[in-house]
């Protein structure tokens, strides 16, 4: 062995030193959340509330979407069967919260584990249908099964005042649901920055060539689905009790292609840009809200907007625009959904 | 048996467009179930004013293939071969129109007349069957055979699959593909409209039929295999079929033995049924 030879385990990996002024933002950010309740009303608390809850499914969804590259339409199945493990535990069966808490997780990465393997053969437009044919068939139970879901009505009266740091309920609540997801956010960085997560990115940049490495790629995939699934669980149920309410319209993949658009817009390439991607679009719901019932149109175009200008998002744009974009020897976050899906079964290695 | 296969018909109906689209131009439109509710609000609202039900289908048919052109001229193009695009893109316009009808036409459910003479039932001894879902039978089985025949058989068909195969030897050879993928455009968004005015009198429309529609749609396309008219046609009838004993025999079980199958079958077979082997270029 001779000595000239760089030991190549030895140089640090840019990929996993954790970015500390995302770190630093992420501080200042909590921190301003965190005081939100003591100078604002408490409808911009709701408004921040659902914010809060939507950017960790944001943040899990992007596990699949950002850094595995697969476009899943099925996300909407993993967020509701956390809110439907919250309505069904609580109200139903009379569970405590910890149960719920482990109940959603674990039924979130079960789902997640099973869209993962029947997702194994395909790629693209194809794995996006067939995740959405699983969401679906998830939300068909949930609204058929009447006796148990109730249907169309959901399960109302889920009580929040069981997961509270304080305050009244409304507020002890926004604390509490900050906390988990600050820590559930922090959980899924390490996860990016981790072996296991560095190796589900470069999965999604190119399977083949980790495969020709002898990466067993789809344990990986399945791996990314289960982490997000959990997570996207995680929100789910915050969701259930922060409008403590659940119905099939958390499973509907209305809310699917809606995370989807919270990633590209904010910017898919990067670990924070979709939490951008959910203020943007929960924002402006809230405003446009206010002065007409045209939402679903504005909403409409902010998805041909997104896509036609701003494929890399905001963070990628902000990027692009700091870097420049005419220096040559600096690779430009290639926007990964700008570029064709790939056929739908990978070659034969 | 009879109303699975009728409602196979309808089925094919509403996505044989999705299959010019979505299967041969590789144009993901899940605008689709928007422009199906668009044609049959517009119908309906056409028929109403006239009283003529020929110029409200022939109205509803020409504008929603308008607006499909426009569509793909003005902003699928932009996006062209990139499917991710295309089908945020779509949902979007589906959001807009959706909205629009609804603003429009309001959100209570309206039902289509159904087509003149077509009104009364067939009885065969103690069984009967209302003409109109015959009608619909038949009307499916002649769009599948115009639709395979004119791709097969006559030139704007081997110049459309010329192009979906090789788009830029058919330019080369002097081929417009960019008209010829606005003309396919235009048939495809033209037939959700047709079918909408066929499936308002079935099954009614409402807020949110344009999503309902879409993903029926989907599923018969997938399960036939992008790009196979054959294959939507077989998959639409045994949708239609399956749907009708899953209802029968798992009545509060029916969305998901709707469902779950395909979920299955694209998980074991990605290409659906009748899919082609994928060209990798």
């Amino acid at each position: 062995m001779s000595s000239t030879t760089p030991d190549l385990r030895r140089q640090p990996d840019p990929r996993r030193q954790p970015d500390l002024r995302l770190v630093a933002l992420a501080v200042a950010v909590v921190v301003a959340l965190a005081v939100v309740p003591f100078v604002a009303s408490t409808y911009v608390v709701t408004v921040v509330l659902r914010m809060v809850v939507l950017g960790l499914f944001a943040l899990a969804f992007n596990v699949v979407f950002g850094a595995a590259d697969m476009p899943s339409l099925g996300h909407a199945a993993l967020f509701g069967v956390g809110s439907y493990a919250c309505g069904l535990g609580l109200v139903r069966w009379g569970w405590g919260i910890g149960t719920v808490v482990v109940a959603a997780v674990a039924v979130g990465t079960l789902l997640g584990i099973l869209m993962g393997i029947a997702t194994l053969r395909t790629q693209g437009i194809y794995l996006l249908l067939l995740t959405l044919a699983i969401a679906q068939a998830v939300w068909g139970l949930a609204f058929q099964q009447v006796r148990l879901t109730g249907g169309d009505n959901g399960i109302a009266g889920i009580d929040r005042g069981l997961l509270t740091l304080g305050g009244d309920g409304l507020v002890g609540f926004y604390w509490a649901a900050l906390a988990v997801v600050t820590v559930a956010a922090a959980l899924l960085y390490a996860f990016r920055i981790s072996i296991v997560g560095t190796v589900v990115e470069a999965v999604g940049m190119s399977p083949s060539r980790l495969r020709a490495l002898g990466f067993a790629v789809g344990s990986y995939r399945v791996t990314a689905f289960a982490v997000s699934g959990a997570f996207s669980a995680l929100a789910g149920m915050l969701m259930a009790m922060a409008t403590r309410f659940v119905g099939p319209e958390n499973l509907a993949w209305q809310l699917s292609a809606e995370v989807m658009l919270f990633a590209i817009l904010g910017g898919a390439a990067s670990f924070a840009g979709p939490l951008v991607g959910v203020v943007l679009v929960a924002g402006a719901e809230v405003v446009v809200s206010d002065w007409t019932d045209r939402w679903p149109t504005v909403l409409g175009l902010l998805y041909v907007v997104t896509l036609l200008f701003l494929p890399d998002g905001v963070v990628g744009w902000l990027s692009q625009w700091r870097d420049g974009r005419d220096d040559p020897d600096r690779p430009t976050r290639a926007s990964r959904v700008g570029r064709s899906l790939p056929p739908a079964v990978e070659a034969e290695p | 048996m009879l109303n699975g296969l009728s409602f196979g018909g309808l089925l094919f109906l509403l996505a044989s467009g999705l299959t010019l689209t979505f299967g041969m131009m590789r144009t993901v439109n899940l605008a689709h179930g928007a422009f199906y509710a668009l044609g049959g609000y517009l119908a309906l609202a056409v028929i109403r004013a006239s009283g003529s039900y020929l110029l409200g289908l022939v109205v509803a048919v020409a504008v929603v293939a308008v607006v499909g052109v426009v569509l793909e001229r003005v902003v699928l193009q932009r996006v062209a071969g990139r499917e991710l695009p295309q089908i945020m893109i779509t949902v979007g316009i589906a959001y807009v129109i959706g909205d629009v009808v609804l603003a429009v036409w309001g959100g209570r459910p309206q039902t289509l007349p159904r087509p003149p003479g077509l009104d009364g039932v067939l009885n065969l001894g103690s069984l009967t069957f209302p003409w109109f879902r015959l009608g619909l039978l038949v009307l499916a089985v002649v769009v599948y055979l115009v639709l395979q025949r004119s791709l097969a058989d006559t030139l704007v068909g081997a110049r459309i699959r010329a192009a979906v195969d090789d788009d830029e030897t058919a330019r080369a050879v002097g081929i417009d593909v960019g008209m010829l993928f606005a003309v396919t455009f235009a048939a495809g968004s033209g037939l959700a409209a047709f079918a909408g005015v066929w499936g308002g009198a079935f099954t009614g429309l409402r807020p949110g039929t344009e999503w309902d529609i879409l993903l029926l749609a989907l599923i018969v396309v997938v399960v036939g295999g992008l790009g196979s008219i054959r294959g939507a046609f077989v998959a639409a009838l045994l949708v239609g079929l399956l749907d009708e004993f899953g209802k029968w025999l798992f009545p509060s079980f029916a969305l998901f033995t709707l469902y779950a199958p395909v979920a299955v079958l694209l998980a074991l077979r990605p290409r659906g049924l009748f899919g082609r082997e994928e060209r990798v270029a």
